[in-house]
């Protein structure tokens, strides 16, 4: 078996993932073996027979073997899951009854106001009062279509997990107020709500929070910067449930 | 004939640009969180574009050298108003290497003279692009983007409207740009390429202007705005906006702002639209002639702009994945296009195809590897290439790492590398072919149409008479007939300053714009 430039790396390091480590080194094991079957010098295969001896099937094969191990990819965009459920791990996009859980999210019981604290954002632009609204969770292409077909029920707080600014791009201007559990101040999705004047909360650390919850976002807190995020300094904005009105 | 051998100085200035696009790239990324989408695979499509770029970029570039060098691509950039994310072009390109590097495929002493070509294009043009401020990138003017000359500012100044937060043109000019910016997330595939942002340029002790370009609006060179973009009139919109009691303290190379106070609506008091491209004098104004027309301009683009969203979006949200991918892929790598319009010899195979050698490694690109091996590679620093001997501080993070290989200096000695990735090979997608329509500032064109009259075209600005008359030698001639005429052609279309001349200051322009 030939040995690889990278074979003799003094400081030899491994990828911090370990699907990043064992798809690389499946890549090389393939070039090594491609490299040996070729029997000649470097330069007179990198750039030329290189290109043909190495394949699509034969990258494919990679794959192969690691689902063959009952490996189950992490998927982010919807089309990847539908279209390869044998792939990849089931997202819960569809579950009826979803609430975002994040291990980090403050929760407290309701105070005497009646507000039971629920998680933090980061605040994109800071308001002059708090938002009150119904919280409603956007998460699908097909709830999109419907509000988009249907238009969107009024007061809606959108709660997303998606920073981007794709998903939502029909109806986001009809909505009250965006609850993000991804993305910064910096993202698309903050980018827009902020254009469009909308109260927006990102990088929402959530819990327990239901469709047709009654919500009240403390978007007068201070927005959260780019300095904010380089320093790590605790710049949050709290979300509370409220009593149904 | 033998090829010219390598020099050290080639080898030296080709690792300091590495190594300042690696500076920049790793604050970019640290400083944003990763992209991210129900609809595309976005890293997936960020990993397969770069491939795209290694294996492309220099042959393609060639190609528009041989029709115009890229000095006079950033004379047109400047002057023209086209804008290019030019950090892309380099980083796209290195990124694939980088990738490469990590499978084994290549090593850092392959594609040797392409590197070498692919980042003295993208220097020249730059130094030319930037030339009224003298820097290669905005980080190095401290994230600051000067790129227009005054004679182009007086006039952007001196027509740009008076709004305030409510009133009518205003509240139309903040809808459109959230439309418009909206849009644009949803044309380049939830990346920002199709905006971009240059300035501040200092209007007043309390006032600046940020120019805000959004581009790729109408039907021209992606396939998916085909028929979805038909009903927008212009393939290019520049706004001007004058902001008060906001600062912008930060404009990156990415083409976007930070400021101080976090700017709000109620921060922009002026406000202008333009269109320009390839084949256009120049900035050309947009519903221009009065506050009123410029507001129901502004609805009405808006208005065109929501049908071509909805539109737009059923479309992607239909795909498969391997459309997406493409489209994505596409829409970064295809970034630097505008080089071949400019230059008259763009060609729908060269720039919205994936090429064969790339498409080889489409089965790698799962989400999940995707988002974990782009976060590697540009946040975490941590693939195996980027690792470096134990006393290594790598700047902004003092790891002992660093984000994109050199070329090794040995090759000097011992001549073990490979010069180039070959010629283009064949490509393909996923995507249907583009149509043969091509709006532009001219008209609606087939390619072979848009493409003569790009070649024939030469900007006034850009005529020998005129292309070296930069800010320093108007500092001093501004007295001229020379100097004169060079203003006059900024200002042929403006409702302020037409025929005004070289002799105003800034505090002129204002006087004139508000007479009391």
């Amino acid at each position: 078996m030939s040995t690889l430039h990278s074979d003799n790396d003094k400081y030899a390091w491994q990828s911090t993932f370990a699907i990043v480590e064992a798809y690389n080194a499946a890549v090389k094991d393939l070039v090594r073996k491609r490299f040996a079957e070729f029997a000649g010098e470097w330069n007179d295969f990198v750039a030329g027979p290189a290109y043909d001896v190495i394949t699509k099937d034969d990258i494919a094969a990679i794959e192969v073997r690691l689902l063959a191990n009952g490996y189950r990819f992490e998927p982010s965009a919807m089309s990847s899951a539908a279209e390869r459920p044998h792939a990849y791990r089931d997202s819960g996009v569809n579950l009826a009854d979803f609430s975002f859980e994040h291990p980090a999210a403050p929760t407290a019981e309701s105070d005497a106001e009646g507000r039971e604290l629920r998680g933090v954002g980061d605040n994109v632009v800071s308001r002059k009062a708090d938002l009150i609204g119904i919280a409603r969770y956007v998460r699908t292409s097909d709830k999109v279509l419907e509000y988009l077909t249907q238009g969107v029920p009024p007061n809606t707080i959108a709660v997303v997990e998606d920073s981007g600014g794709t998903l939502t791009a029909p109806v986001l201007e009809k909505f009250t107020g965006v609850l993000c559990a991804g993305g910064t101040t910096r993202s698309h999705l903050a980018i827009l709500t902020r254009e469009y004047g909308i109260p927006c909360l990102m990088n929402a650390r959530l819990s327990g929070i239901r469709d047709g919850d009654r919500l009240m976002l403390e978007v007068t807190a201070r927005a959260k910067t780019a300095d904010d995020y380089q320093t790590g300094a605790d710049v949050s904005a709290r979300v509370f449930r409220l009593p149904p009105a | 004939m033998s090829e010219p051998q390598l020099t050290y100085a080639q080898l030296l200035e080709t690792n300091n640009l590495i190594q300042q696009n690696a500076d920049e790239t790793y604050w970019l990324c640290a400083t944003r969180t990763v992209q991210e989408s129900k609809i595309f695979p976005v890293s997936a499509y960020i990993l397969f574009s770069y491939l795209n770029c290694w294996y492309r970029y220099p042959e393609l570039l060639r190609k528009i050298e041989r029709h115009m060098s890229a000095e006079e691509i950033g004379d047109r950039a400047r002057n023209q108003g086209i804008k290019i994310v030019a950090w892309c072009l380099p980083c796209f390109y290195l990124l694939g290497r980088e990738m490469l590097i990590n499978w084994g495929v290549i090593t850092p002493s392959d594609g040797v003279k392409d590197l070498i070509y692919t980042l003295d294009f993208w220097k020249r043009f730059q130094l030319s692009w930037h030339r009224n401020n003298g820097n290669l990138i905005n980080r190095q003017a401290g994230h600051r983007a000067q790129v227009l000359p005054e004679q182009r500012l007086q006039v952007f100044h001196a027509d740009a409207f008076e709004c305030r937060d409510g009133d009518p043109l205003h509240k139309a000019a903040q809808s459109f740009l959230a439309t418009a910016a909206q849009y644009g997330f949803l044309v380049s595939c939830e990346s920002r390429l199709t905006l971009h942002n240059h300035g501040p340029y200092r209007i007043s002790d309390k006032r600046e202007m940020l120019v805000r370009d959004f581009l790729e609006l109408s039907e021209s060179t992606v396939p998916w705005l085909d028929g979805v973009g038909g009903e927008i009139p212009y393939n290019n919109l520049t706004v001007t906006m004058i902001l008060e009691g906001c600062h912008i303290n930060l404009l990156d190379d990415w083409g976007s702002f930070e400021s101080e106070p976090e700017m709000r609506a109620e921060h922009m008091v002026g406000v202008g639209l333009y269109t320009a491209d390839t084949l256009s004098e120049g900035h050309i104004p947009v519903g221009m002639g009065s506050k009123e027309a410029l507001t129901a301009t502004f609805i009405d683009l808006t208005e065109r702009i929501k049908t071509a969203t909805a539109a737009l979006w059923r479309e992607m949200a239909g795909w498969t994945r391997d459309q997406q991918l493409d489209a994505g892929a596409i829409t970064y790598y295809a970034v630097i296009r505008e080089f071949a319009l400019i230059a008259g010899c763009y060609e729908m195979e060269d720039w919205m195809l994936i090429d064969e050698r790339a498409e080889r490694f489409r089965p790698l690109l799962n989400d999940e590897y995707g988002n974990l091996f782009l976060g590697e590679l540009v946040g975490y620093i941590s693939s195996p290439s980027q690792r470096m001997h134990d006393y290594t501080m790598m700047q902004h993070t003092d790891a002992p790492t660093r984000s994109l290989s050199y070329i090794p200096y040995s090759i000097l000695e011992d001549g073990n590398y490979t010069a180039s990735v070959g010629p283009i090979r064949p490509g393909d997608s996923y995507l249907p072919r583009k149509n043969d329509r091509y709006r532009t500032t001219q008209g609606v064109f087939s390619l072979e149409e848009f493409m003569r009259r790009s070649r024939e075209f030469v900007p006034q600005v850009c005529q020998p008479q005129y292309r070296y008359l930069c800010a320093d030698w108007v500092k001093y001639n501004a007295h001229t007939p020379l100097a004169e005429a060079l203003f006059k052609l900024e200002q042929q279309h403006s409702r302020v300053l037409k025929d005004a001349g070289a002799g105003l200051r800034r505090d002129d322009v204002e006087t004139r714009r508000n007479p009391t």
